[in-house]
């Protein structure tokens, strides 16, 4: 009976080679797009899973309240973890912080930078499951003076992963390697690739005579640079640990005075980490949700187009089906033959699509920025190809075998259509499902451009074009002034201007120890701080609304310039300029007030910001140039640079544009992966269009052979075939409208600045798809028309 | 074998109401070879449906081997019709995408026979109906007179009490037709009843008896030989 199956299966396949190849192109390509993208979003979700006690592991953040507005920073003080050791419910606790990103041979010929170096304590290994290679778990970083090296970096700097006992240079000291790690897996929140010991770190600052009267890291409260993470036990409740820790804290530092803020330290499983922000944030795992929406919807799509031609072509089927009922089939029979049929072609469809998605893959990790891998020996993958094949099989072989396997013996009898009126709706609904997801994602992904060319040419309040900045080592920044004269008598530098910021477009520094007159005691203003020399403005082209710049002079110790919302937010009334505030230490006026700019990604508003000069003018160099001698520029920098660096601190630059373009990487990721994935929605849905097209040229060959006999010219059967589908098109753009236009929306509400959705957009994108459906149509359309009418009444 | 009584069969529209069959009623006993003739649109075929399970009807008895089946659903018409009925048709109606050997064999398929016995019984058929060396040819690979030669192998490999033919030889040369006729005739002599629809008054004269139909009944009844033997 099997046998039976097959080979008609087989022969059906190979007598209707078109469709078939129609149908199997559509499914292995709707296959092959639905796997990829599912295969990012198991990515998604699969971060740092690899911890075996991820359910219990948890990172810490600092919730406070500034303006009723909670700030939420995702490092918490040091000290935390030498009072999380009175907590019951923990377990364990690590503290990570970021050291550097330059590590040296000892004799300090070669360096390496890009890396990611930090500073743990030595509980580390307790709680991740980082693998060791070359060391002992326990006790992998022995000494303040130890190191441990990501296997891919050893081999980097030695050529070799027999590393244990050499020695690396960081920060002018030398650090013996005692352990080597297997590279951190691409699906982890934390990365990192040189470990150094916290008690390093810890030393140092001792030795640096600490914080005022905090002496050790275990006590500075004041310092939110550490990254922690608790492992509970697997019977605490988090929320009780979380509160407990918050209020030792608060008992800790009552010492202070009565003026502290109670800070709330709260716990955010590591499973969540990589998509919800620990402000609450679910924009990542929304977009994850989203593109396994669209992983659906194009399966959905493919499983249509089968769905479509097999149950539109049932009328060629009608006579197998009477005859077969008539010598013995039963009804259900025939249901497995046609079931069968279809996963034939499945099972080809899937054969395809794997090869494509192997052929594919690179391409597709470039545009989606990710390193994914299909591997049919992967369970995961071959779970994930499983349950994607059975689903799109069952969608779309049940309905056309239980509608063929209905037919009535008798239709082939009376020789009528009985079958195909009753399907034709069903089809109509099923076509303009396809033409409405198509029509949403062409929306989305139009939005979505213009919203990235918004950012790009958004005014910022300042001129962000040709400028780039270059961080020189400490011991450099000392001859800024020579320097900048220097590099004033090249032609190709337009200003310089100095910072602490080390990326302008991004400031990360902040405070809330400012006080003005009138200050309410419960105002707890958060403000952005930014310590440069006098042409740091100027260079920037930011513009003042009020007063001037500062002098450069020791005077301007005690100057401050602020912004619009600054003032705003700390209620002050104009003119401003002359007012007083504190600033950390020291008491002074306001000299100038500037235009807002945007100092931060533009997902967020305009904040507060202070500029000031108290603390020396930071070891950043920013220099405008322009297109055309940008290179001049920067080899003019560089020369500086290498004149006064001792560090061996590689020369390195950041063009301001560029690094604002950075900060829009995962929505630029977004938005190509949302273009390809529409462009390949409408593909497929136009190869089912073309095959309904077509069977519909070939079952109206007669009445298009009539008409032509009484006079139709080839346009009037060109609308003849084409006006039903189009209309079905239509009929789709405007279900789908409301519904692209409010899911944008809400994408849209993810940006503080953004643009609008304009009525423009929809009516390009219902264009767009009418134009490429009627392509897809008419070529069919047009063939059938331009047909000879007395061959075509023949066929009858 | 086969007994009709007041048989009905009405087709309703919207606007219309057409009476295929009016009060009908025969019987043909096992082992009869009877042809029914009628002028196109007399009843001929409906009545032919009805006897094959392929319809129901709105009235009346119809005894299948003394079993009441006018009252049958679908799947019940079903089984007794694999086991009991063989087809053909003017059209020959085989499946294109099978072989020969294949549309033969389909029938047993369906009746779950066992694939040894199912190869003896095909080519036992194929034999019968002298179309063993066309085995592996496709159905467009062969003449018309072939194509009915396979399609009544196909409608008695399942050894059927009871073989319906429509018009079987409409489409044919009077050459084919003649062998087509002179195999039905063979089988009726082996046992097999036979209910043939027909336009021809030569085929029809292979007949025992002849039902001529006009607007959804009976006029006449002709009897032109005796059975020679009576099956029990």
């Amino acid at each position: 009976m099997w046998k039976h199956y097959l080979k008609t299966a087989w022969r059906s396949l190979k007598v209707n080679r078109f469709y078939s190849a129609l149908n199997i192109a559509g499914l292995a390509i709707g296959l092959a797009t639905g796997i990829m993208l599912l295969l990012w979003v198991q990515n998604e979700f699969s971060y740092d899973k690899f911890n075996k006690q991820y359910r219990n592991i948890y990172q810490l953040s600092a919730h406070f309240t500034s303006n009723g507005k909670e700030i939420v920073w995702g490092n918490v003080p040091g000290p935390l973890s030498v009072i999380a050791k009175n907590i019951p419910g923990i377990q364990s606790m690590v503290r990570i912080a970021y050291a550097g990103d330059v590590l040296a041979t000892q004799d300090e010929t070669k360096t390496f930078d890009n890396n990611a170096i930090v500073y743990a304590d030595s509980s580390l290994l307790t709680i991740f499951d980082f693998e060791l290679i070359k060391g002992n778990k326990k006790n992998f970083l022995p000494n303040p003076y130890s190191v441990a090296l990501s296997q891919t970096i050893a081999k980097k700097i030695f050529g070799t992963d027999d590393v244990i006992g050499k020695i690396v240079r960081f920060d002018k000291d030398n650090f013996t390697i005692t352990s080597v790690f297997k590279s951190i897996p691409k699906n982890s929140s934390i990365a990192m690739n040189v470990i150094l010991p916290m008690a390093y770190r810890g030393k140092k600052f001792t030795e640096n005579g600490g914080n005022g009267n905090w002496k050790t890291i275990d006590e500075d409260m004041g310092d939110y640079s550490f990254y922690d993470y608790v492992l509970l036990y697997p019977n605490a409740n988090p929320k009780v640990v979380s509160k407990q820790l918050s209020d030792a804290y608060f008992n800790a530092r009552k010492g202070e005075g009565n003026n502290v803020q109670k800070t709330d330290f709260k716990f955010e499983n590591l499973a969540d980490v990589h998509l919800i922000g620990n402000d609450g944030d679910i924009s990542g795992l929304r977009m994850v949700e989203i593109m396994m929406l669209v992983s659906i919807l194009i399966l959905i799509i493919a499983s249509i187009n089968y769905v479509n031609l097999s149950t539109a072509r049932s009328l060629m089927r009608l006579k197998e089906v009477s005859v077969k009922k008539i010598i013995g089939a039963s009804k259900w029979q025939l249901f497995f033959q046609f079931i069968l049929e279809t996963f034939v072609l499945f099972a080809i469809a899937s054969v395809i699509s794997i090869g494509l998605i192997f052929v594919l893959m690179p391409l597709y990790n470039n545009i989606s920025g990710k390193e994914l891998s299909f591997s049919l020996l992967d369970i995961h993958t071959l779970g994930m190809l499983f349950i994607v094949v059975l689903g799109a099989l069952l969608s779309s072989s049940i309905y056309p075998a239980l509608l063929l396997s209905s037919f009535q013996p008798l239709a082939i009898m009376r020789g009528t259509k009985i079958a195909g009126f009753k399907t034709a709706t069903f089809r109509k609904v099923l076509v303009v499902l396809q033409f409405a997801i198509s029509f949403a994602l062409l929306v989305s992904t139009i939005i979505m451009s213009n919203q990235m060319r918004y950012m790009r040419n958004k005014d910022l309040g300042y001129n962000k074009s040709y400028v780039f900045s270059v961080s020189f080592p400490d011991e450099a920044s000392q001859h800024f002034d020579a320097i900048k004269t220097e590099l004033q008598k090249t032609h190709s530098i337009l200003s310089t201007g100095t910072s602490d910021a080390y990326d302008i477009s991004n400031v990360g520094s902040s405070t809330s120890d400012i006080n003005w007159q009138g200050k309410s005691a419960n105002d707890n203003l958060i403000i952005a701080q930014v310590t440069m020399d006098k042409d740091f403005i100027s260079t920037m082209k930011y513009r003042f609304i009020e007063g001037g710049n500062f002098s450069g002079t020791p005077a301007d110790s005690n100057k401050f310039v602020l912004n619009e919302t600054a003032v705003k937010a700390m209620d002050l009334k104009p003119p401003y300029v002359g007012q007083q505030i504190s600033f950390h230490a020291d008491t002074g006026n306001i000299i100038g007030v500037l235009k807002d700019f945007n100092f931060r990604p533009l997902t967020e508003a305009i904040s507060p910001i202070i500029f000031f000069t108290a603390w020396g003018r930071g070891n950043m160099l920013y220099v405008r140039t322009t297109g055309a001698e940008a290179q001049n520029a920067i080899a003019a920098v560089e020369k500086e640079y290498k004149k006064y660096n001792t560090s061996k601190t590689p020369f390195s630059y950041n063009f301001l544009d560029k690094s604002f373009e950075a900060h829009y990487q995962s929505q630029q990721r977004t938005s190509a992966l949302f273009t390809t994935f529409a462009a390949i929605a409408i593909f497929i849905s136009c190869l089912g269009l073309f095959g309904l097209a077509t069977y519909t040229a070939q079952v109206k060959t007669k009445e298009i052979g009539i008409r032509k006999v009484l006079g139709a010219s080839v346009g009037n059967i060109v609308q003849l075939i084409s006006k039903d589908f189009l209309k079905l098109v239509i009929i789709a753009v405007v279900i789908a409208t409301p519904l692209a236009y409010w899911a944008m929306h809400k994408w849209l509400q993810g940006f503080a600045y953004k643009t609008s959705i304009g009525i423009f957009t929809f009516i390009i994108a219902a264009v767009i798809v009418m134009l490429i459906a009627f392509a897809t149509i008419g070529f069919k359309a047009f063939k059938a028309a331009r047909a000879n009418p007395v061959k075509s009444l023949k066929t009858e | 074998m086969i007994k009709i009584t007041n048989l009905e069969k009405i087709y309703r529209t919207d606007l219309v109401e057409t009476v295929a069959l009016n009060k009908m009623s025969f019987d043909v006993r096992k082992g009869e070879f009877v042809a029914i003739m009628g002028p196109s649109g007399c009843g001929k075929s409906t009545l032919l449906n009805i006897l094959g399970l392929l319809d129901d009807c709105n009235g009346g008895s119809f005894l299948f081997d003394g079993i009441e089946v006018a009252k049958f659903n679908e799947q019940k018409r079903a089984d007794l019709r694999k086991k009991n009925i063989g087809f053909v048709f003017q059209s020959f109606n085989l499946i294109d995408e099978l072989t020969t050997y294949e549309n033969v064999e389909l029938p047993l398929i369906y009746n779950n026979v066992k694939a040894a016995d199912r190869k003896v019984l095909v080519e036992e058929a194929l034999d019968k109906m002298q179309i063993m060396h066309r085995r592996n040819h496709y159905p467009q690979q062969l003449s018309g007179g072939q194509q009915q030669r396979v399609a009544v192998a196909r409608a008695v490999v399942n050894n059927p009490k009871l073989i319906l033919a429509d018009e079987p030889t409409g489409n044919l040369d009077s050459h084919n037709g003649n062998e087509v006729m002179d195999m039905l005739t063979t089988l009726n002599g082996q046992g097999t009843t036979i209910i043939m629809v027909t336009h021809s008054e030569h085929d029809a004269q292979y007949a025992h008896r002849i039902i001529r139909m006009l607007d959804g009944e009976k006029v006449t009844e002709n009897i032109l030989r005796e059975l020679d033997y009576v099956h029990n």
